[in-house]
This record gives C-alpha cells, sequence and structure tokens, in this order.
C-alpha cells in the first residue's frame, strides 16, 4: 500500500479528531475530578477572565497617560516612538517565549509521551499528528502569552485610536509567530536528542529551569532590597526608553511585524502590509519547512541516533581499580550496620546522578547565599536606630545577630531537610519493593534515611557557619556553641520530618519533582517552622540571659545545652519511634 | 518426597472492600522442587505472590517461608527468600554492579563475598560487559536479568519469579530455565507464575492453577490430567477446560 499524500481536507480532519482526542481528555479529566477541584477550577477561570478585564483597562489608561502633556514635563522624550515600541517588544517575547516553551513540551510530547507509536502505527498522516502535537504544545504557553500580550496591544490600539483592521492583524500575527516559534523548537528538540537521549535532555532542561528559575527571581529580589528606598529618577526613565526605542530598527526582522500592525494601525497601508505581509509569509514558510524537516527527520529515525560516541570504556584494569575504590569504606562507615550502609550509598548515588533531584537541592544553597548576603551586608552589626534605646536591650541584640548565623545555617538545613528528610521514603517510588522484600529492619531503614538526610544538611549548615563566623568574625566559644546548636536543632527537625515523611510517603510517582508527601508533608513542614525558633530560642536564651544578667557565659551555653540539647534530641528521636509502626505496613496498598 | 516444604500457605486470603482477590488458597512447595503457578489475567497471581515475600499483609490465613512464619517473623522469612516481580523496577540510577552491592548489603552478604558474587552473578548472565552502565540504560531483558541476579544475590533457599520469561530472547528465557533447574536440584523451592504454558508444562514439577481467586487444581500434570477432562492431555487443554476458556478456544478454532 502506497501513502499518498493527504489532502488539506483530510488532514485538517485529522488534526481536528486528535485536537478533540485531547480536549476530551481534559473535560473527562474536569468530569471526574473531585467537586473541590471543580469548584477551584471554575474560580480560576473566573479569575483568569477577570484578570484579562483588568490588564485591558490598565494597559489602556496608562497608554493614554503616556501620550499626556503632563508626562512630557517629566520626561525629555517624545512617547510616540517608545509607544510604537510595545507591539515589537509583546511580539518579539512572544516568539521567543514560545520558542523556549514549546522546547519542553514538544520533548515530552515527541519522545517521552509514550503515543508517537500508536499514533504513528494508525492510518493517520504524519503531517496531522504533528500539527496536533505542536498545537497542544504551544496552546497553553501561547493563552499565558495572549493573556497579557493582547489586553495591552487591544489597549494601545484604542488609546491611540487605531484603525479597526489593526485588531484582526494583531490576533493574527500572534497566531503565525507562534506557530512559526514552535515549527523551530521541534526542530531544535531532534537537534538535541540527536546528541542526548530524550530522557536525560528533560532532566538536563528540568535543572537548567528550575536552578534560572530560582536564580533570577532571587536575584531580582536581592536587587529590590537594595534598590528600595532609591527613586527612579526622570533621568532614568528617558534612558530606559532611549534605549528601547534604539533596538526598534527596520533591521532586524522580528521587528516588523510589531512596526507593520503599528503602520496598519495608523493607516500607513503601504508600509503596514509590506512589513506585515512580510512576516505573515516569513513565519507560515518557517512553519512549513520546519514541520517538514522535522517529520522527515523523525519518520527517518536520524533524530533519534545519537552522534555522541558512548564514553570509552575503561580497560579491565582502570574498571578493577575503580572498583577497589568504590569498594573501600570510610572508617566511619564500617561502623554501621550493612543495611543502613547500603541505602546510604544507594541514595548518595541516586540523588547525585539524577538531575532532576539535584535542582531541588541546590535550591537551598542558593537562597542560602542570597539571603546571607542581604541579611549580613550591615556587618553583623545593629541598626544605629533613634538612639533612645537603653544600652542593654543594643547588647542583647548583638547577641542575637551573632546567633544569626546559626539561624541562617538552620534556615538552609531546613530547606534541604524538607526534601531529604520529607521525601526520604517517597523517593524509593516504585522501587520500594526492594527494601519492603528484604529482610532490613524497619529501625535500619529509619536510622538509614536519617543519616541521608541529616549529613548533607550538617555539612550545608555548617558550611554556611563557618563562612558567616569568619565574616561576623565569632569568638571561638560562641563559634563551637554555634556548631553544636546547630547539629542539634538539624538532628531535632530530620526526625520531625522524616516521621511527617513517612506518614505522608507516596510511591507512586513518575517525575521525582511530583513526589510531594502530600498533606502530612505540609504539616511537618508546619510544625518544624514551630520548632526551629523554640529549639533555636532555647539554645540562645540562656546565653542571652546570663549577658543581661552579666553572669559567666559559660553557664549560658550550659543552660542552653540541656535545654536545646534535650529538646532537639526528643525532635529527632520521638517522632521516629512512633513512625516505626507505619513504616512497617508502608507500601501495602 | 522427603524435602520439607519450603513454602507454606494455609487459607490464604486477601480482600480489597467487597472485591475478593484471594480466597482461601492453601498449597505447600518443597526444597527441590518447581512450583508453577497458573491462570488467567486477574486471577489473583500476583496478589498471592505478594502475600508470599511479604508485599502485602493478607486479610486472613498465613504463610510460612522456609519455616518462618511471614507475619510474625518477616526478617527470617525474607532472608531466606529471593523475588523476581513482573516489572522489574529497579534503581534506574544504579549500576548493575552498584544495585547488585546494594542488595548484597540489604541481605547482610559478607562484605569479602560481595564482589566475588557480584562477578559471578554478572558473568553468568552475560552482563559483564554492561556491569558499570546505569539501570536506565539496560534493554527490558537486561533489566529482567539484573533483577534475577539481584533475587539470587543471597543464594535464597526459596526463589519466587512474577512471570520471568515475559520480554526475555530465547537464549536469555533458556539461561534462566537452566539456572531454576539449577537451583532446584540444590534444594531451593522455586515458585513461578507465567502465561506461557509450555514453559510451565515442561519446568515444573507440580503446578497450581487459581481462577478468580481459589486455587481449583494442584498437582503433577499427571494428576492435573485426572483431574481435568477426559482426553485432555495438553496443560493448555486442562487450563482452557478449568478456567473455563474452552469455549473461547473453539469460537478461535471455527474463525480460522
Amino acid at each position: 500500500m502506497t501513502a499518498s499524500p493527504p489532502t488539506s481536507r483530510r488532514l485538517f480532519t485529522m488534526v481536528w479528531k486528535l485536537l478533540r482526542l485531547r480536549l476530551l481528555i481534559s473535560i473527562n479529566s474536569f468530569r471526574h475530578a473531585k467537586t473541590s477541584r471543580k469548584v477551584v477550577t471554575v474560580i480560576a477561570m473566573l479569575g483568569l477572565l477577570a484578570f484579562i478585564a483588568v490588564i485591558f483597562v490598565l494597559s489602556w489608561t496608562l497608554l493614554s497617560f503616556l501620550r499626556s502633556p503632563e508626562l512630557g514635563e517629566i520626561i525629555a522624550l517624545d512617547p510616540a516612538p517608545f509607544l510604537e515600541m510595545v507591539p515589537v517588544l509583546i511580539l518579539t517575547s512572544l516568539f521567543l517565549g514560545i520558542l523556549l516553551t514549546s522546547f519542553g513540551v514538544l520533548l515530552q510530547a515527541l519522545y517521552l509521551s509514550g503515543d508517537m507509536d500508536f499514533l504513528l502505527s494508525s492510518p493517520m498522516p504524519i503531517r496531522a499528528v504533528f500539527i496536533a502535537k505542536l498545537l497542544q504544545a504551544i496552546l497553553p504557553n501561547f493563552g499565558l502569552i495572549s493573556l497579557f500580550g493582547l489586553p495591552v496591544l487591544f489597549g494601545l490600539g484604542i488609546s491611540a485610536g487605531y484603525n479597526f483592521l489593526y485588531y484582526p492583524f494583531v490576533v493574527l500575527v500572534m497566531v503565525v509567530l507562534a506557530l512559526a516559534a514552535a515549527g523551530i523548537s521541534a526542530l531544535l528538540v531532534m537537534l538535541v536528542v540527536r546528541v542526548l537521549p530524550p530522557r536525560r535532555a528533560a532532566e538536563i532542561l528540568g535543572f537548567l529551569g528550575a536552578t534560572l528559575g530560582l536564580v533570577c527571581s532571587q536575584i531580582g529580589n536581592f536587587t529590590q532590597s537594595f534598590n528600595e528606598n532609591a527613586n527612579i529618577t526622570g533621568e532614568q526613565v528617558t534612558g530606559i526608553a532611549s534605549t528601547l526605542v534604539s533596538i526598534n530598527t527596520p533591521w532586524m526582522p522580528l521587528n516588523w511585524a510589531g512596526q507593520g500592525l503599528v503602520a496598519i494601525g495608523e493607516a500607513r497601508w503601504l508600509s503596514g502590509l509590506l512589513l506585515v505581509g512580510l512576516t505573515l509569509v516569513l513565519s507560515a514558510l518557517a512553519f512549513v519547512v520546519a514541520l517538514n524537516t522535522a517529520e522527515r527527520w523523525y519518520y527517518s529515525g536520524w533524530a533519534g541516533m545519537q552522534v555522541v560516541a558512548h564514553k570509552k570504556k575503561p580497560d579491565r584494569m582502570t574498571r578493577r581499580h575503580s572498583v577497589a575504590r568504590s569498594e573501600r569504606l570510610h572508617p566511619l562507615a564500617r561502623l554501621l550496620p550493612n543495611p543502613v550502609r547500603g541505602i546510604l550509598v544507594k541514595d548518595f548515588l541516586v540523588l547525585r546522578r539524577d538531575l532532576r533531584n539535584l535542582s531541588q537541592l541546590i535550591s537551598p544553597l542558593i537562597l542560602g547565599v542570597i539571603y546571607s548576603l542581604m541579611i549580613f551586608r550591615t556587618g553583623g552589626e545593629p541598626p544605629p536606630g533613634q538612639g533612645e534605646a537603653p544600652a542593654w536591650f543594643m547588647e542583647s541584640f548583638r547577641v542575637v545577630l551573632t546567633y544569626g548565623s546559626v539561624g541562617m545555617s538552620l534556615f538552609v538545613g531546613w530547606m534541604l531537610l524538607g526534601r531529604l528528610a520529607g521525601m526520604g521514603f517517597s523517593q524509593e517510588g516504585k522501587n520500594f519493593w526492594i527494601l519492603k522484600a528484604s529482610p532490613a529492619r524497619p529501625r535500619h531503614l529509619l536510622a538509614a534515611k536519617f543519616l541521608v538526610a541529616y549529613l548533607p544538611a550538617l555539612a550545608l549548615g555548617w558550611l554556611f557557619l563557618v563562612g558567616l563566623s569568619i565574616v561576623q568574625r565569632l569568638p571561638l566559644g560562641d563559634f563551637l556553641y554555634s556548631l553544636l546548636a546547630v547539629a542539634l536543632c538539624l538532628a531535632g527537625m530530620t526526625g520531625i520530618l522524616l516521621a511527617f515523611g513517612v506518614a505522608g510517603t507516596n510511591l507512586t510517582w513518575e517525575d521525582p519533582r511530583k513526589m510531594t508527601a502530600g498533606g502530612m508533608g505540609c504539616l511537618g513542614q508546619l510544625l518544624t517552622m514551630l520548632y526551629l525558633p523554640i529549639a533555636f530560642g532555647l539554645f540562645i536564651g540562656p546565653v542571652w540571659a546570663v549577658v543581661a544578667f552579666k553572669l559567666p557565659v559559660a553557664l549560658g551555653y550550659l543552660g542552653g545545652l540541656l535545654l536545646g540539647g534535650g529538646t532537639c534530641l526528643a525532635g529527632a528521636i520521638l517522632p521516629l519511634s512512633l513512625a516505626r509502626r507505619k513504616l512497617e505496613r508502608l507500601g501495602e496498598a | 518426597m522427603t524435602d520439607p516444604a519450603l513454602i507454606e500457605t494455609r487459607n490464604l486470603s486477601k480482600r480489597y472492600g467487597d472485591k475478593v482477590a484471594v480466597n482461601n488458597v492453601s498449597f505447600d512447595v518443597r526444597g527441590g522442587e518447581i512450583f508453577g503457578f497458573l491462570g488467567p489475567n486477574g486471577a489473583g497471581k500476583t496478589t498471592t505472590i505478594k502475600m508470599i515475600v511479604g508485599l502485602l499483609q493478607p486479610t486472613a490465613g498465613a504463610v510460612k517461608v522456609a519455616g518462618y512464619d511471614i507475619q510474625a517473623q518477616p526478617l527470617q522469612a525474607k532472608a531466606a527468600s529471593g523475588y523476581v516481580p513482573d516489572t522489574p523496577n529497579l534503581y534506574a540510577k544504579l549500576t548493575g554492579r552498584e544495585l547488585l552491592r546494594f542488595v548484597g548489603d540489604l541481605y547482610d552478604v559478607d562484605r569479602g563475598q560481595v564482589s566475588r558474587r557480584i562477578d559471578e552473578l554478572l558473568r553468568m548472565f552475560d552482563l559483564t560487559p554492561a556491569g558499570d552502565d546505569t539501570v536506565d540504560s539496560y534493554s527490558h531483558g537486561m533489566q529482567q536479568k539484573i533483577s534475577l541476579a539481584a533475587a539470587l544475590m543471597h543464594d535464597p533457599r526459596v526463589l519466587v519469579l512474577d512471570e520471568p520469561t515475559v520480554g526475555l530472547d530465547p537464549k536469555s528465557a533458556r539461561l534462566i530455565k537452566d539456572i531454576l533447574r539449577q537451583m532446584a536440584e540444590r534444594g531451593a523451592a522455586v515458585f513461578l507464575s507465567t502465561h506461557i504454558l509450555e514453559i510451565a508444562e515442561r519446568m515444573c514439577d507440580r503446578i497450581g492453577i487459581i481462577n478468580k481467586g481459589a486455587l481449583i487444581a494442584v498437582g503433577t500434570m499427571d494428576e492435573l490430567r485426572e483431574i481435568g477432562k477426559a482426553g485432555e492431555s495438553s496443560l493448555e487443554d486442562i487450563f482452557l477446560g478449568l478456567t473455563g476458556g474452552a469455549e473461547e478456544a473453539e469460537i478461535a478454532e471455527i474463525l480460522k
């Protein structure tokens, strides 16, 4: 049987069938969802509509204001070129946004969803499958970008009194640019898959996305906190606007769509239709060429044949040395029972090798560094205030600041423990049967998971403590006391979070980022938020008291260790002893 | 047969609410014996297996493995058994060698013996070249083999396998059959579930057939022939006759 090229009617019928299937799945998911979820979905949809309306009104008002003569008095710049830049900015963001966000969705849809073989083996044109996949990939992100972009573009049109043809062209240009971006994104996916296995590519993408997102958001917060008192001057606004306007050159094809839309809006028909027409033709061409090439690469298996040579296998001697090295154990590890040691080694290997885990694990490090910079930029000295505070208060405040490094160490430790202890058992997922069918005692399992969570959290906490103590020039006595306080507080937190993690274990996840321990995990986090200030307070309270009453500091240390240490040890042991019975029946759903 | 029973199930039942998955199942598997466990889809094979290896708590009844009650003495019972599940869910980011070492640690195998045992098993299953690759790079057959290697790591007296030959090439399937026979000859009890009746007929010393949660027949091939309808000589005929699949087989014959 030879495949004849599909007619456009048949092609669109098939695309519609595939899209209708996706729609049906969404409707079924909604219909079978819990009532509470349905209510939340409906409220979210209404909220979205309200949000669109708000953005529309805001942009209309704001853009009208930008044209007002009052603004001209503040900023020595004609606002018209800047306003003409708005469509260019929005359409460029749309194109680049779809290009980047579709990458992950298409990687999933084409290589990891598992339905491609089923669809391609059915009597359906491969092009219909690809178009449907591309549309499914761009729809959510297109919707999201349109949510912000469309009201602004329409608001601009109304505020500037643009011609009515401006509005349908805005929609048309946005759709065509999104399709072109998705087509190019599909090609990029195939180029990457040619070099990396799809699952590995998805892991790397997830890691980069999560890390970059976190870094960007935190840098934003950081910058904001530094500039919170700084006022933006008219010169600065003028400078930013001039920079933006200078980008709007006709030499960048991505600018043509925005410039053309403005020209159509202002009834400059020749330049408007030429620029918009060029955009439409080039985008459609890019989409068709990308679609054809992607189909061909996919169907020929070109993308699936990874070109990167596998790592050269080590020779027998090297392998023997490396095996011998891996068998060499830390003297302390030899003291552990075999099952505890086995789980410890296994978990550290798995956590390190799965990049999806790693993105969750480095968040505390990034946040810790940024918050440390924010908190300690004053050099660890209390702010001078108005000079009305009594001396004893300032001295006590200094004690609290001295132990601010302990607070920061505990904070990063707490964040790390949320993942390592709270999801200690959930991370076993479908592999839990190996532990369950083994003769490992529940107390060994708990001890192993405790160490897997505690040791990295302690290492990270101490690392921050050492760094901050050096910056603060902490006295040796205070430093050693802080080391002990951090070690004990983290032990207590590990016990609480691990116990709640056992109670809320989820063993059915497919993606490590979705292994949240549910309500129990949340409860554990809340409880540790309560426990942490109490334990911390019990450590520094006695020290603060002896400083305030001018008693020997050693007494404060002793009191803090007894009170805080006792509370921490109770936190480390009691919840776990309660979780032990639950652990014995874990996974017997 | 004088070997002691290494797997004993007595009135074993499992209910999920109103649904009865396994109903009053009793049988023994002795040392040196390969016991085949057959049944249609959803008959309760995997549920029974999970109760034997201690993955699932029975609603009623008891299981003894190597003389230890799986409920009362789970650690001793588990230490004596090895289990190969139907789907080899293994730690994808461990290498084959690391996985076996981890299992060796879990089963408290002497550290000095672990490396020797790993090399032996990797060689036996033809996995030595892939021993330092992570499990996620293995084919289904290789994962099945490393899963069996892991079950053999501590040289168990009882081996429980759920569909062990699914997805294996003929060479690997033959290897597994040979290994199971060797295990039985060394006195171990081998309990395996399978849908491939030919394997059960040729390999197993005794066969149990489960249908709708109830054990409807247990015995050697000769004993099963006596239980089945007159004239049925192959295990397929006996199985279809007992599980009510004979009518479907006739329809399939007409459709040919």
